[in-house]
């Protein structure tokens, strides 16, 4: 059993502590992300239905979750199918939890007409995900870097035509994937530049790019070269700002092609992280990788236990922070988001 | 001029394997006209080429897109083969009831893993995503099914697993039916703790473990 008088106390702020990374210097202790999204609506107590259509409480919810966590980095979030949903998708909503995809946009391939990149004034919920971000900036971005996170090309193609459909057609179309491809990667420019505009970090969230669905050949050709057109638009326009990729799922066949996409952060889910460290090399910052189920339905003693091996496994911990491997989910204890906190703060020392 | 028996079955084979759909139905109305036995040419022509598939999806040179298309390539013909099944030779299959946990409507995993059932002898009825977990329990009564699998990618609909497992143990016919789980957050440990009787984590190992649930099972 651990105590609370046994975990060290902080003298970095979130910010300071994330920027250390940035510069290259040693935090006092590893920044820990466990990515709260629609959790955050748990600890302000409003409906995830209600977090997800109101940029307000979206805002609120999360100033709330870090109030009571101190987590690294807030993560303004609804599902992977946000930019999608801008251009045509329709979803469906739950009152208690994220929504999914009720009808993609695209029928048939003529349908690309229909496909333009969204106004960010009014189109879906794009307003709703701006007004949450600007909420967190004015009221703690002084303590804690914000992010606003967003479904890569890949996977924003994905949720505008059925994946199943989009699959096959990578061997049987793959002219027609690459158009549809381009105008997801200016949609994609587009909502980098919003977020910027408000002082926020721009996550992008590649799940439909995972090692479970496409092969590295693939990944190479459909999803590497786009998601590189995002990294160069960050690392142009961004002032210093990292480009910071997630890939859900097993990413271990594709660390190689993953490289080529030229991303200064991965969070990883299913996969060894000290493998993905000899992947990645110096260069790439790992996030990652407290299993998401685990959050919900293990002992915050067996968090504890996961995120300390997690720890043993990154050497020195240089360019290391300490996440869950995916969202956590809705309906975790709060003592194990507080387990994986503490964890950062008790076996990612790194002042001496 | 009419081909041998292993011509025609190789080209099948090879037809799914490769993705090749115009083959596999060039080839099934050549089986047809040259008066093979249909089951024949299913049993041993496109279904061997199927597990093909699948060994490289396991072995992660085949992934999603190339298992589809072959797919799509077997169903082709097996929608040419079908009608000239002879009802006497088919025999009894082990049967599969397979759907996605209600409030998830993600169902690709699923679509693979009934894919690959179909694709090694099993009877599968396929209760598609977001399914009322009774429907799992009703199904596998009403059609005297051997397996049932659930599947979820999203971790506030896995607990539907468990429920549907008590709905079996309070009608008394938990020890009627095999369970089998699967999906993202979905792990062994999880499939210990609710009382499933097995788990795998990609749709070729799901077909392996679901033939040694059944192993020794009368179908």
């Amino acid at each position: 059993m651990t105590t609370q008088t046994s975990i060290p106390a902080d003298n970095q702020t979130s910010l300071g502590r994330v920027l250390s990374y940035l510069k290259g210097e040693k935090p006092q202790r590893i920044a820990a992300f466990p990515l709260i999204l629609n959790h955050a609506a748990r600890v302000l107590g409003v409906p995830v239905g209600q977090y997800n259509r109101n940029g307000k409480l979206m805002g609120q919810a999360h100033v709330a979750a870090w109030k009571k966590y101190g987590h690294d980095l807030i993560l303004i979030f609804s599902t992977t199918s946000t930019l999608a949903e801008a251009m045509g998708t329709k979803m469906k909503f739950f009152d208690e939890d994220a929504p999914q995809i009720d009808e993609p946009l695209i029928k048939q391939h003529s349908d690309i007409s229909k496909v333009k990149v969204p106004d960010f004034k009014k189109d879906g919920r794009l307003a709703v995900y701006l007004e949450a971000t600007e909420i967190c900036v004015a009221e703690v971005g002084s303590e804690v870097c914000v992010s606003t996170v967003f479904g890569g090309p890949f996977t924003t193609a994905a949720a505008l035509y059925p994946v199943e459909l989009l699959t096959r057609d990578l061997i049987k179309n793959p002219k027609w994937v690459h158009e549809l491809l381009e105008i997801c990667t200016q949609a994609g420019i587009k909502f980098i530049d919003e977020i910027f505009a408000r002082k926020a970090l721009p996550i992008i969230v590649e799940p439909i790019g995972s090692g479970s669905l496409v092969s590295p050949r693939h990944f190479h050709e459909f999803v590497a070269p786009y998601l590189k057109r995002l990294a160069d638009h960050v690392h142009k326009t961004g002032g210093g700002m990292p480009a910071a990729l997630h890939i859900c799922g097993k990413t271990t066949p594709n660390f190689k092609v993953m490289l080529e996409a030229d991303f200064d952060i991965w969070s990883l889910d299913a996969v060894d992280m000290a493998e993905a460290k000899k992947a990645a090399g110096h260069r790439v910052v790992l996030i990652g990788n407290v299993t998401p189920a685990n959050m919900l339905k293990n002992t915050a003693e067996e968090v504890d236990a996961e995120a300390k091996a997690i720890c043993g496994k990154m050497g020195d911990l240089g360019g290391f922070i300490l996440g869950s491997g995916c969202e956590v989910p809705i309906n975790t204890p709060p003592a194990n988001v507080e387990a994986l906190i503490n964890a950062a703060r008790k076996y990612g020392r790194c002042d001496g | 001029m009419k081909r041998e028996r292993g011509d025609i079955l190789k080209d099948l084979s090879d037809g799914v394997f490769n993705m090749n759909e115009e083959l596999v139905i060039r080839v099934s109305s050549e089986a047809v006209k040259a008066g093979l036995d249909a089951l024949d040419a299913i049993n041993n022509g496109l279904i061997p080429g199927m597990g093909r598939a699948g060994v490289l999806f396991d072995q992660e040179e085949y992934f999603v897109p190339e298992l589809l298309l072959c797919s799509d390539a077997m169903y082709a013909g097996i929608e040419i083969l079908r009608p000239h099944l002879d009802k006497k030779t088919v025999k009894e299959k082990h049967k599969v009831v397979i759907g996605v946990c209600e409030g998830d409507t993600h169902d690709i995993g699923k679509n693979l893993v009934k894919i690959m059932f179909d694709a090694s002898g099993f009877e599968v009825y396929d209760l598609g995503r977001n399914v009322a977990l009774g429907s799992f329990v009703e199904k596998a009564k009403e059609v005297n099914a051997h397996l049932i699998c659930m599947s979820t990618l999203m971790t506030t609909t896995m607990d539907g697993m468990a429920t549907v497992i008590e709905m079996l143990k309070e009608e008394g016919i938990r020890d009627s039916y095999k369970v089998m789980i699967g999906g993202g957050p979905i792990s062994q440990a999880f499939a210990d703790k609710i009382g499933a009787d097995g788990y795998a984590d990609n749709a070729s190992k799901a077909v392996m473990v679901g033939r040694e649930l059944l192993a020794g099972v009368a179908v």
